[in-house]
């Protein structure tokens, strides 16, 4: 599964570690959501697009394959 | 305000390490093994110490469960789950040793009996509650 958490942290002059604990998750855990390493769960996913002003589908993107 | 469980803080692992070092030697002591005794509280007391001052190292915190989240808890399931194909591994090939050299298998068989029991229970209810 694709996704613009890189992005998106990048854009906002966010390190790794500052977004994690904006969404009260370890620096790892973005890590490896960003590599596409690790699908997170739905509210950590909702808690990132949130965060980001951005809905879950324009954060991730698996391109149908759920449908 | 959430209250922490006592297993996610820092201080749990390393006091479980010193007590299981503690239950060992007195295993030990009750078997008349002194050095032994000795030998497994230190190298436990070591281990606790090793997670409690340990703690700038990511590995070390998921390990103690304080800097656990998810993504720590998924790995804790995986690696959990490996070491008991591991462990079963190990139990069904020492229970066809033994009884390749005409021996009953015990406690391998007994062992794995029990785990094969705990899984398919385990399966059950974690299905039931789900």
């Amino acid at each position: 599964m694709k996704n613009e958490v890189r992005a998106l942290r990048t854009e906002r002059g966010l390190s790794q570690a500052q977004l994690a604990e904006a969404v009260k998750v370890s620096r790892q855990t973005i890590n490896s959501i960003e590599k596409g390493r690790y699908i997170p769960s739905l509210p950590l996913a909702l808690a990132l697009a949130r965060y980001f002003g951005q809905t879950v589908e324009e954060v991730f993107d698996d391109n149908g394959a759920g449908v | 305000m959430t209250t922490v469980p006592v297993y996610r803080t820092k201080w749990f692992l390393p006091a479980f390490s010193v007590a299981l070092g503690v239950a060992c030697a007195a295993a030990f002591w009750a078997g008349g093994d002194g050095g032994s005794a000795v030998f497994a509280l230190a190298l436990m007391t070591a281990f606790g110490l090793v997670f409690l001052l340990g703690g700038r190292s990511d590995l070390v915190r998921g390990l103690r469960g304080d800097g656990r989240d998810e993504y720590w808890e998924r790995l804790d399931i995986h690696a959990t789950a490996l070491a008991g194909l591991v462990l079963i591994s190990v139990v069904i090939g020492m229970c066809l040793w033994e009884w390749a050299h005409g021996r009953s298998g015990e406690p391998y068989t007994q062992l794995g009996a029990i785990a094969g029991v705990a899984y398919i229970a385990a399966l059950a209810l974690l299905r039931w509650r789900s």
